[in-house]
């Protein structure tokens, strides 16, 4: 019944009516509605596969991811239960929804020539802020950026196995472990690329290693992935290289930089020095790096970020809002940023999902095909994609 | 079995006292199932309350009259009024759980039957059009199968005769049978399976197999079988 009233609804984007009092007209207007009737019209599917061409029409919509990208752009960025879904289901469908359409269209329309902008989701716990990160972060990919995704920057200020003191600076530390697994990804991401940009200027790593300026960013990236111990100092040489030459004229790339969990950055770390006493974030090098990277005096890219309160550390679980969740200083660090609100689902973006996965053969149970099942999913879930995902998935 | 040993004596009081009255111990006791037969059950579903007068029959009239005046007993936490709510699945819950710690094993069952559901789903796209049918995708379906397929028919019971004890063929009520499948997989799981792996994982393996009649429960439910029948003629040796 709610998929008739849907349809309905949407025909008017199907066949448009407009009394022109014309026979040719009306005829082309019968066969019109007659060809979409024909075959059967998915509500909650769009065939506008390229975030680049989707408008507020598609708002509520699925549209499919290509494995290829997926496989390329994500190896380390979509959530864990999203990544199952995709395995399961054996296709990649996302929600086309309204923070991360209104991401795109700023981003369509931002003036590459002035300082980067930063665009900040916010919202409750399970809301969809990371989906919409790598909504935007694939239409970013489509148009050929160069994408610097971190998938969560609470991973680079807890639970560190190994800690060595900077060769750099003596009074930073370095992460060897995380700075290399990304180093990794980065590199499957951003293939072609690193053959393209080429450093300005020269590094030196030891006696013996060291990177002549005009090398590709490939071999710098190699270096890192292959010479472990320098390989935080790497990441931060791939932040400046590309943070100083995407401004350029003859560059004819833009740069894209996406972290989810931004608020780590600024928060209080668990790591702990060998004297017991606690590590400032801004003592280790990865997140020192990334947060010159944050500032707005670069131009030619975005500054794409999430806020997330469930890894982080010493927050209470009800903070959500930019104010609480990044405090003081990250406030006044992240400051002019667009703040983008992730709500919870609407009626029709619920709905939409839920004919999602009933057509996908996820939703078994006899009695949650009925109304009363889906009043009471309503009520479990309170629209919130997580939950609803969650009660789903045992139902 | 302690509740019907006191139901008995109650209503050998009630046939010598002749009145029962409805009474309330001076200390409540509040988390026991033990209640004056006086009680009644509580009806938790929705259908019940919002049939209108004239469909019920005249012993369900009555019924309700019943239930205006007499006191009834209090519902447990676990029972719900949702569409959802699957009485085998809360028996089975309330049997994983150890120490009282209910929302780990719910949690261990909700995972197992979303693993199931995974696998099968995952399977059913995986096929090729004129196969999907067969597949069977629905955990519950599958949950209530697996039982069912593991419920043994006959049960052994140790009896002397004569200085010496024989194993002789009984019959098991339900709820009887229906347990020691349920103690079976738990077990199986908890014991035969490798450390490392989590339980709602060793559980869907477990159901999965013994939906498809094979895996060790199912092997467990046929030997006992071919004891009972290798026993049968000790079957005399039973009285009830």
């Amino acid at each position: 019944m709610a998929l008739h009233r849907l349809s309905l609804r949407l025909r008017p984007t199907v066949a448009h009516v407009r009394s022109i009092h014309t026979s040719r007209y009306g005829r082309q207007q019968e066969a019109a509605a007659v060809d979409s009737e024909s075959e059967p019209i998915s509500v909650f599917r769009t065939q506008e596969n390229d975030p680049a061409s989707q408008s507020e029409k598609q708002i509520g919509q699925f549209y499919t991811l290509p494995a290829e990208h997926i496989r390329l752009l994500f190896p380390h960025g979509l959530p864990n239960r999203y990544q199952q879904q995709v395995k399961t289901f054996n296709e990649a469908c996302m929600m086309v929804r309204q923070p991360a359409l209104e991401a795109i269209s700023y981003l369509k329309k931002a003036d590459y020539s002035k300082p980067a902008l930063r665009y900040l989701f916010y919202g409750v716990k399970g809301s969809g802020k990371t989906m919409s990160l790598c909504h935007s972060v694939h239409f970013c990919y489509t148009q050929g950026w160069v994408v610097l995704h971190i998938p969560d920057a609470h991973l680079w200020v807890k639970n560190c196995k190994e800690l060595m003191p900077s060769s750099y600076k003596s009074s930073r530390f370095d992460q060897p472990l995380q700075a290399t697994s990304w180093l990794r990804n980065f590199k499957i991401t951003n293939e072609p690329f690193l053959s393209k940009i080429k450093i300005k200027q020269r590094y030196v790593w030891t006696k013996r290693e060291s990177t002549e300026e005009g090398r590709p960013l490939g071999e710098l990236v190699d270096q890192g992935t292959s010479r472990v111990k320098s390989s935080s100092d790497v990441v931060a040489a791939v932040m400046k290289e590309l943070r100083l030459q995407c401004g350029h004229p003859e560059s004819n790339f833009r740069l894209a930089v996406a972290v989810d969990g931004v608020n780590a950055l600024w928060g209080k770390s668990t790591i702990k020095k060998e004297d017991k006493s606690a590590v400032d974030p801004e003592e280790l090098t990865l997140v020192y790096n990334l947060r010159k990277l944050l500032k707005n005096d670069w131009i030619g890219g975005a500054i794409i970020t999430t806020l997330s309160q469930t890894g982080s550390l010493y927050t209470p679980k009800s903070a959500y809002l930019p104010q609480e969740l990044l405090g003081e200083r990250g406030f006044d660090s992240m400051d002019p940023f667009i703040p983008l609100s992730v709500p919870n689902y609407s009626e029709k973006e619920f709905e939409s999902c839920y004919l999602y996965y009933t057509e996908r053969n996820w939703l078994q149970h006899p009695q949650s095909r009925t109304e009363e099942g889906k009043k009471e999913l309503i009520f479990l879930s309170n629209r919130n994609p997580t939950m609803f995902d969650r009660l789903c998935g045992f139902l | 079995m302690l509740g019907s040993s006191l139901k008995h004596i109650f209503s050998m009081a009630a046939s010598v006292a002749g009145l029962l009255k409805p009474w309330t111990p001076s200390v409540v006791l509040v988390r026991w199932s033990r209640y004056n037969p006086y009680y009644l059950e509580p009806e938790v579903r929705r259908e019940a309350y919002s049939r209108p007068e004239a469909e019920l029959s005249a012993e369900e009239q009555e019924e309700r009259k019943l239930k205006e005046l007499r006191p009834i007993k209090a519902a447990t936490c676990s029972t719900t009024s949702s569409v959802f709510d699957d009485p085998l699945i809360s028996k089975f819950v309330r049997m994983i759980m150890t120490d009282g710690n209910k929302v780990l094993a719910r949690e261990i069952i909700t995972q197992t039957l979303e693993n199931i559901k995974r696998k099968q789903v995952e399977k059913y796209h995986k096929t090729p059009a004129g196969k999907k049918e067969e597949i069977e995708c629905n955990p519950y379906t599958i949950f209530h199968t697996a039982l069912e397929n593991c419920k043994p028919v006959v049960g052994l019971a140790s009896i002397q005769k004569g200085g010496k004890s024989y194993q002789v063929p009984i019959p098991l009520t339900d709820n009887r049978r229906r347990f020691l499948a349920m103690k079976w997989m738990i077990t199986e799981c908890r014991e035969n399976k490798h450390r490392r792996t989590h339980m709602y994982e060793k559980l869907s393996q477990e159901l999965l197999a013994a939906f498809e009649k094979e895996g060790n429960v199912i092997k467990k439910r046929q030997e006992l079988h071919k004891m009972a029948e290798a026993n049968r003629a000790y079957a005399h040796y039973r009285w009830w």
